[in-house]
């Protein structure tokens, strides 16, 4: 191996030097993506949703600093737009990997939206005019704002069109694939909330107000619906009490049999929230252990109970079914004092069935390598390290020629 | 319109620092909400509150500005390392510099952190401004001076 | 001077009514220093850059005033793109908000918008009479990196920048590399002997002739920013200075030992994790019965915090002895198992499958370890049966936190870091763990956080990969300091003669950017300009005005306040 420092400026080096395919734009792949184009790579950024940002912006706050989970997504997503050395394909997936004798393809399958966000430029006619309400802003926390037409509710009808100052819409958009010629591929697509159906004593689906984790956080998000107000989804105002399941889906053989790691946390973390908006609901988390390790976990658990009230039940519900005079039924044991009850619950936040947003399990095959919570359960921390960690595995594996690029 | 204010009370004036994070996307969500405000605020953007100097909110109150609202991101979550912290002290030790001059620091309106989301930013503004209503108006008597050609 | 030129977005009609754009252009013609104002429908579109770069080049002027909407929208890349065509100077273009801050907003107060449109462009044409660039300073990056510790994190770091090609400096207190992972006889999950796992990453130290490594050696002094630390060394050769570009604190955790609990020290048999790990080296841990007590001084008043590696550390060991021996008895008395994860429950899962007894305690109900010379056996109340058992015992193993490496007080001094209320190093934000507040210094392993080495090695890693965006360049730009694409808004200036020493902006700079110096007999302030993030705090402790932000001085400002209810008071 010959030490040759590649002392002028990177990119030069990284003339003639194949592309990195990132899966993923979340906080994984962001960081992935930044930390290879700083060290002058080509990156292709993937990302199966219309906008950047991963789970993370679909989060209100961060643990433990309580910090908006939006503000440091946002510095990072727009120093990405602004480097010119990524390219990112936004409503597209890869449909195959294959390592071949040339070097690796990838194949990207691209819907390119109805509304072209480089011409959009928010001025909402096009919500206006569509009788069918498919055309609403692309969300809150995205910038540059730019407004977007659901598939799957609009019929084509071409009012929209007509109205838009900028011909940004074109509803005859069609599927666009190419393929790309790789150095390797990094699959950090993340999470997905597995279907709750094969558990039917968890309710869901019976009630309204039974939700998973990341239904409530969008519910109670400050920037959403309710302006960060606590109110119950079925109607009548705020809840006297809310009950987070822990593990509903992880641990749990005929689901997701190992621990999704983030749950605990971020029930502690919507609990807090929930107890500094209203200090009048009760909130009790059901857990099987109170995994708080990491920076701060365990003092901020401390705060939530000791300050702001939440309180801590060790056992799994067996039943959560909706009772007929309103709320909700949830019959547990609490096996630190062996009673066995059935409380009534205004509301039931389901936390734990969070599985891999790609393929069956973790990880990932040759040519690619897995990182954050696509590899393993991790939390927004570990998904950055394990970004740059993996960005930095694949750069020495080129220059060792244990990749072939 | 603000129903509060009819046509012969002028809205007070409000001149607003707000940092170019958490506040700035406040006002900025504000603006695509399309929440109603009265025109009578003016913005300017700084990278940090911190960046507001005591001597720039006692002349915007010089310049004609009923009430000044200085507004970052909050505490715990300033990406500049703390640095508002800084600034909500020396904001609050100036409303004490105040009230000592008659100015009251009930014009001075402080938001870290609670002007940032969806309709937060319109609120925070709407309570300041019903909060000024009440009190006259400081351009009034400084009018004379703002008058001058020197002065612009 | 030549002049502004000012252009007008109608936006497709976003803008007016509410806002008067006929007579707002106007009002602004009218004004001094305005060279030319342009009405457009759009200033955002791909085909309009080429028209508005037209324009300004034919009106004559040298400045550009954007009238428009949010800065968050697409016009905020135009911006950056304009000052390009401004010789960079990015003082030279202003956005003035008047769809989401003004027509927006005030669309039943079409005259009251108007009025606060006109004062909003005028605060802008007199904000950029004012407002100028900082200078910029332009460092040669020193193309080679300081590593402070040769444990898992610190081997992974050098070893894979120097893999990237460049030379490392490995500074390592201890005579050798291996960090705790030495004193193990073996680390999880992966089972791997301690010595194996070390293996690859030692040979690198010794074979690779980009890492250098320094041993029984501290870091003395740090001076100097990202792209050139100057470092003293101090070891009993002497002292050794070099310049390095980054710098990677990894300088691990300690160990505590629980004086005074479960009477540790006063009877026989009783062990830490640790002294365990050195009997399993030795082929001495085996014991007919064994019970592991969890969370010693860790989750407790004193240590408030969950140490990660120890529940997966018992397990281990748990399984070891029982592989060892399946007629010996293992418990493991805890209050959770933290294995969060996929891997480490499948562990879990292993262990219980194995044959290691696992029994819950309340922190208010800790077990009790009785015994006359030696442990004899552990008294504990199971907290989900409801029943105090009492479990003989030949051994009893307290499972103790890391703390903080009593090194990193010192470190956080010379680098002018933040530790936080345990002692570890505070990196700078969330989805940034492994930067600190100062740009060029990294974090990574348990000097972070304690973790295991699995972990460290991939913050290592990443560290290095954080550490490479700097030494890949020949030079960085104190006005690319930032994370935002268009680089930092500009550094803080200290206007020479009027600086009276009184040390307020050092004390508040975040940073550490300012310094005392002295000059021609007097101490005077001066702002370091890669180091300085421009928050502008400075700007507001300073007495006399001294230090300003070019891109946001005090005149700047006071044009921008004077002139703001112009308008409005006119109406």
């Amino acid at each position: 191996m010959t030490p040759e420092t590649p002392l002028d400026n990177p990119r030069q080096t990284a003339v003639g030097a194949l592309p990195i395919l990132i899966e993923g734009g979340g906080a994984a792949g962001i960081s992935a993506s930044l930390d290879l184009a700083a060290a002058g790579r080509s990156v292709h950024l993937i990302e199966r949703t219309a906008v950047l940002g991963g789970q993370v912006l679909r989060l209100d706050k961060l643990y433990p600093t309580d910090h908006c989970a939006f503000c440091p997504l946002w510095t990072d997503i727009r120093r990405l737009q602004g480097e010119p050395g990524i390219t990112v394909h936004l409503s597209s997936v890869i449909a195959s990997l294959e390592a071949s004798a040339e070097g690796n393809l990838a194949t990207i399958v691209t819907k390119p939206p109805f509304i072209a966000p480089e011409r959009c430029i928010s001025c909402g006619r096009c919500a206006e005019a569509c009788p069918l309400g498919a055309a609403r802003p692309l969300g809150e926390h995205i910038y540059p704002p730019s407004f977007r037409i659901d598939e799957k509710i609009c019929d084509r009808c071409g009012r929209c069109v007509g109205v838009c100052p900028t011909a940004a819409i074109d509803l005859a958009r069609q599927e666009e694939r190419k393929t790309l010629k790789i150095a390797k591929a990094i699959r950090a697509a993340g999470f997905v909330e597995a279907d709750l159906k094969p558990l039917p004593e968890f309710g869901y689906g019976l009630h309204p107000d039974i939700m998973t984790s990341l239904e409530f956080e969008a519910w109670t998000a400050e920037a959403g619906q309710n302006g960060g107000r606590i109110v119950r989804k079925s109607g009548g105002g705020s809840p006297a009490n809310i009950a987070f399941i822990q593990c509903s889906g992880a641990r749990d053989k005929r689901l997701l049999p190992w621990c999704s790691a983030v749950c605990c946390m971020h029930a502690l973390k919507q609990s807090s929230w929930v107890k500094r908006r209203d200090a009048g609901i009760d909130c009790w988390i059901f857990y099987t252990d109170l995994r708080t390790v990491g920076r701060d976990y365990y003092a901020y658990s401390q705060r939530a109970v000791d300050e702001a009230g939440v309180r801590l039940v060790r056992g799994r519900p067996g039943l959560i079914y909706p009772l007929p005079g309103g709320g909700i039924a949830v019959k547990y044991e609490d096996t630190l004092t062996q009673k066995r009850e059935i409380r009534r619950f205004d509301m039931v936040v389901l936390n734990g069935n969070l599985r891999p947003s790609v393929g069956d399990g973790y990880g990932a095959e040759p040519p690619a390598d897995a990182c954050g919570f696509a590899a393993e359960p991790a939390d927004v921390a570990q998904s950055a390290c394990q970004g740059s960690s993996t960005a930095m595995k694949v750069l020495i594996g080129e220059r060792e020629g244990s990749c072939r690029a | 319109m603000n129903s509060q204010m009819t046509d012969k009370t002028p809205s007070p004036r409000v001149l607003v620092f707000a940092c170019r994070w958490c506040a700035l996307v406040g006002a900025d969500a504000a603006g695509r909400g399309k929440a109603e405000l009265p025109a009578s605020f003016r913005l300017i953007p700084v990278e940090c509150a911190s960046m507001v100097e005591p001597d720039s909110v006692l002349r915007a109150f010089a310049s004609g500005a009923d009430g000044v609202a200085v507004m970052g991101c909050h505490l715990g979550g300033c990406r500049f390392n703390d640095a508002n912290h800084v600034a909500v002290k020396r904001m609050e030790a100036l409303g004490d510099l105040l009230d000592t001059v008659g100015i009251g620091r009930r014009r001075l309106l402080l938001s870290f952190g609670t002007a940032h989301e969806g309709r937060q930013f319109a609120e925070v503004l709407e309570a300041f401004f019903r909060e000024l209503a009440p009190l006259s108006s400081l351009a009034a008597w400084q009018k004379p001076l703002l008058n001058q050609p020197s002065f612009r | 001077m030549p002049g502004v030129i000012a252009f007008l977005c109608r936006c497709c009609g976003e803008i007016e009514p509410t806002v008067d754009l006929p007579a707002l252009r106007e009002r602004i013609g009218r004004e001094e220093g305005v060279a030319a104002v342009e009405l457009r429908d759009t200033l955002c579109l791909p085909e309009d850059r080429a028209a508005i770069l037209k324009a300004f080049e034919e009106s004559g002027a040298d400045r550009i005033l954007l009238a428009a909407c949010s800065p968050y929208g697409k016009v905020g890349n135009v911006v950056a793109k304009l000052s390009a065509a401004c010789g960079n100077d990015r003082s030279r273009v202003r956005l003035i908000d008047i769809r989401e801050g003004c027509a927006w907003i005030h669309r039943g107060d079409p005259a009251g918008a108007t009025a606060k449109a006109c004062d909003l462009m005028r605060m802008g044409l007199g904000f950029m009479r004012h407002g100028k660039q900082s200078a910029d300073a332009v460092v040669s990056v020193r193309p080679e990196c300081l590593v402070v510790g040769a444990g898992s994190a610190g081997l992974a770091a050098a070893g894979s920048i120097a893999r990237a090609g460049y030379p490392v400096h490995l500074v390592e207190r201890g005579a050798a590399g291996g960090g705790m992972v030495k004193l193990l006889s073996h680390v999880y999950p992966t089972d791997a002997g301690a010595e194996e796992r070390l293996a690859p990453y030692l040979e690198a130290i010794a074979e690779n002739p980009l890492i250098t490594f320094h041993g029984k050696t501290r870091v003395a002094a740090a001076t100097g920013y990202a792209g050139d630390f100057k470092i003293r060394l101090a070891s009993e050769k002497g002292e050794k200075n070099l310049r390095v570009g980054t710098v990677i604190l990894a300088t691990g955790a300690g160990v505590w030992l629980p004086r005074g609990l479960y009477r540790y020290g006063e009877l026989k048999e009783i062990l830490t994790l640790m002294e365990l790990e050195r009997r399993q080296r030795e082929g001495k841990a085996a014991a007919k019965r064994t019970v592991f007590i969890q969370c010693v001084g860790a989750r407790c008043p004193e240590r408030p915090y969950c140490a990660t590696i120890c529940c997966p550390s018992s397990i281990k060991n748990a399984v070891l002895l029982r592989k060892a021996d399946p007629d010996a008895e293992v418990t493991i008395l805890h209050r959770d198992i933290m294995t969060p994860g996929h891997i480490l429950e499948r562990y879990y899962r292993s262990a219980l499958e194995a044959g290691v007894r696992f029994i819950r305690f309340a922190e208010a109900q800790p077990p009790v370890v009785l015994g006359e010379g030696r442990v004899g056996r552990v008294e504990v109340f199971d907290a989900i049966s409801g029943l105090t058992r009492e479990i003989e015992a030949d051994q009893v193993i307290l499972s103790t936190p890391l703390v903080a490496n009593a090194d990193n007080a010192k470190l956080a001094e010379l680098f002018h870091l933040p530790l936080d209320g345990y002692g570890f190093f505070r990196e700078d934000y969330p989805l940034h763990p492994l930067e600190t507040r100062q740009a060029g210094v990294f974090i990574c392993g348990s000097a972070r956080w304690p973790v295991a080495s699995g972990e460290a090695v991939t913050q290592g890693e990443g560290a290095a990969m954080k550490a490479l965006s700097i030494l890949g360049r020949k030079e960085i730009s104190a006005l690319s300091m930032s994370r935002l694409p268009e680089g930092k808004l500009g550094h803080a200036r200290i206007e020479d003669g009027s600086c009276s020493g009184c040390g307020n902006c050092v004390a508040v700079c975040p940073y550490g950017a300012c310094a005392l110096q002295p000059v021609g007999g007097v101490f005077v302030s001066r702002a370091n300009k890669m180091r300085c993030r421009a928050c502008g705090s400075c700007t507001s402790v300073c007495p006399n005005g001294t230090v300003q932000m070019p891109e946001h001085n005090a005149r700047a400002v006071g044009a921008m306040i004077r002139r703001a209810f112009a308008e409005g008071d006119a109406r």
